[in-house]
């Protein structure tokens, strides 16, 4: 490398470097106050300790973990549950086929959550206080799905007996519950066609109606940021469909069935 | 002035220095995704074993005669009903095609109910209710030399197999 | 000095004086205090504001980690013993039971304060820039966190966990491509994601001894990697996020 190039390499590093400088002071280090660590965090975080070790020890000691007869790969229990935080997805399968709510499900939640900085258009909006006012679709995505999480976790912990039949909590398992209503499905080019609707729908309208969104995030931002929430949506949308028209199925192929 | 200044050379012009100096970072890396590449696979080759310490998947569950006409049968142990009807005998796996618990069979109803998500399947293992996807797969079953039913988990038959004996 | 002021001294450097001084170097000296900077942001440090959420994932972590060490002392991955190991810790060790208990509970509070923390860093937008990277290793944790989880659930071998995890590992043999029975599957029973789970294809033995290396040896080591990379990144992006 000549001398010129060098000086002009090092000339854009180092503007580089101060524009980053200039940025992390912006972002990072406004108007702070700051106290010791010693003893203002370290004393709160002792009693956070304390506090949540003597709540766990009292729950252990009042409460015993389950334990049922030994595994017996011949004899499924009447009731067979996940452990809590998995019977979500065992809910989801009432009304998924189980690739779809064991696996493509679970994985594009993954995916969903972890893209969710680079799917946020703003910087800084919002930064370091609780003002869900101010990132309203943001937050709203977030927690219509938080809260889906833990009302299907609900729904399958409290609400489901043996054999997965709907019961509620305080009803005895014993009660005959044979209400058996005949599914069906949508024909294959029918639910082809609500699919693509739904989703081509669901891409456009916001397009149109909100262009200012649109714009703000760009094309590739918007499509996926968009494809992830109409795939959360169609889950209450299946739902819905099940409960109500008695849908198994949108759409039915030989291979696979949504 | 036989040597040219380096005002002279184009700056579009790269050294060999760093000609192969851009080839051996390449390479590197290339050798580091070889060597990365051979590491995951082996250990992916590593979790499969060569032998399997499993219960055979062929094994005979007696003579014909000891089933009556219309009765389904459990075979304990090995997760399989043995069906005989006025046509014939089949095999059906005891493993429901939704998320693999078994069924039970309710004599009264005449159908398999699954316990973990509310599955029902008839007689001949048809699905008709619940979220399982398709029938509980049928096995191969024959008539071995020594006059006894014999069962292959490992092969799948369709809807219509039934033996005749 | 006096041999006992000496041991005390070496192993408290930093004596009770209080100064300015004494504050940050008793910060700075300390191995597990030295995780924090020497002097925090006013406002990261209101319970209101964090509600304490991510240092309580890491001490039910510590503690499922310290339970779980000592559990493995009585249990053995064996089909024949797993389960009487299991009536020994109930019935027979001294506080076997217990110790059982406080694996299991605080794996449960476990999960619900990964759960909040993330709810709780959405909600303050903590994950902008910077943070975005660190978020995504936060998703990592979420992950290890469901998957101690799961795997721990098999090691009891009762019922319980043999059904969960017959239905958990079909889930696995229905995956598109990769399972056995997903649709577009192109590998066979023998092949699939299931078997390699497995081990096998019935849960039996080899299954046991997966789980148990993944619980114990796999899993908890991506999880202490992660989290130790998420506490570096919380370092270096300036401390917590703050309004700006």
């Amino acid at each position: 490398m000549n001398d010129k190039t060098e000086l002009k390499e090092r000339l854009r590093l180092l503007t580089v470097i101060r524009e980053e400088a200039l940025l992390r002071q912006r972002d990072i280090y406004p108007r702070e106050e700051k106290v010791d660590t010693w003893p203002n965090l370290v004393v709160k975080e002792l009693i956070a300790l304390l506090i949540f070790t003597i709540v766990l020890v009292v729950w252990a000691l009042v409460q015993d973990a389950p334990l049922e007869e030994l595994a017996n790969p011949g004899l499924t229990p009447r009731e067979a549950k996940a452990p809590w935080y998995f019977v979500g997805l065992q809910e989801l399968l009432v009304y998924f086929d189980p690739w779809m709510a064991g696996v493509v499900l679970p994985t594009i939640i993954l995916v969903g959550l972890a893209l969710i900085p680079y799917l946020d258009p703003d910087p800084i909006k919002g930064v370091g206080r609780y003002a869900i006012g101010k990132r309203k679709f943001a937050a709203f995505c977030f927690i219509f799905g938080f809260t889906m999480w833990f009302a299907l976790v609900a729904v399958g912990q409290y609400f489901r007996g043996p054999g997965w039949t709907f019961y509620l909590p305080w009803e005895s398992w014993e009660t005959p519950k044979e209400i058996e209503v005949s599914l069906t499905n949508f024909p294959m080019v029918a639910g082809i066609a609500f699919l693509a609707c739904y989703y081509i729908l669901g891409l456009s309208i916001p397009a149109v109606a909100f262009q200012n969104f649109f714009w703000r995030l760009g094309l590739i931002r918007y499509n996926i940021t968009m494809i992830l929430l109409m795939t959360m949506m169609l889950v209450p949308v299946k739902i819905l469909l099940r409960q109500v028209l008695h849908i198994q199925y949108i759409v039915k192929t030989p291979w696979f069935n949504i | 002035m036989l040597k040219p200044t380096t005002n002279d050379i184009p700056e579009t012009m790269v050294s060999r220095r760093r000609v192969l100096g851009g080839a051996l970072f390449w390479a590197s890396c290339g050798i580091v995704v070889v060597i990365l590449g051979v590491i995951g696979g082996g250990v992916l080759r590593f979790l499969y074993p060569r032998a399997l310490y499993e219960a055979s998947k062929i094994f005979k569950v007696g003579r014909p005669e000891s089933y009556k006409v219309g009765s389904v049968n459990l075979v304990t142990g090995r997760g399989v009903w043995i069906v005989r009807e006025q046509e014939g005998f089949y095999a059906i796996l005891a493993k429901c095609t939704h998320l693999g618990c078994q069924p039970i069979w309710y004599e009264d109803q005449q159908v398999f109910k699954c316990p973990c998500h509310g599955s029902r399947f008839h007689k001949d293992g048809v699905n008709f209710a619940g979220p399982a996807p398709r029938p509980l797969d049928r096995l191969y079953l024959s008539l071995a030399s020594d006059g006894h039913l014999e069962v292959d988990k490992g092969k799948d038959v369709g809807l219509d197999y039934k033996l005749k004996v | 000095m006096n041999i006992f002021v000496q041991m005390w001294r070496s192993l408290f450097r930093t004596g009770v004086t209080d100064s300015p001084v004494h504050r940050v170097f008793r910060v700075v000296v300390n191995f597990i205090l030295h995780l924090h900077p020497a002097r925090v942001s006013k406002d990261g440090i209101k319970i209101t504001y964090t509600f304490c959420l991510g240092g309580l994932s890491v001490l039910f972590f510590i503690m499922t980690a310290l339970t779980g060490g000592l559990l493995m002392i009585y249990y053995t991955p064996d089909v024949d013993k797993a389960y009487a190991n299991m009536l020994d810790l109930e019935n027979v060790i001294p506080f076997g039971m217990f110790l059982r208990n406080l694996h299991r509970f605080a794996a449960h509070a476990m999960v619900i304060s990964v759960s909040l923390h993330m709810l709780r860093v959405f909600l303050t937008a903590s994950y902008k820039s910077p943070r975005e990277f660190n978020w995504v290793i936060g998703t990592g944790l979420l992950l290890m966190t469901f998957l101690l989880s799961f795997t721990g659930y098999l090691l009891p071998w009762d019922q319980l966990s043999y059904w969960a995890v017959t239905v958990g590992t079909t889930m696995a043999e229905n995956s598109p491509i990769v399972g056995a029975k997903g649709p577009f599957s192109v590998l066979g029973p023998e092949e699939d994601m299931r078997f390699i789970l497995l081990g096998g294809t019935s849960i039996d033995q080899p299954t046991l001894i997966r789980f148990y290396f993944a619980h114990c040896i796999g899993l908890p080591g991506a999880l202490v990697g992660l989290m130790a990379m998420h506490f570096w990144r919380v370092r270096k992006a300036g401390g917590i996020s703050r309004p700006l």
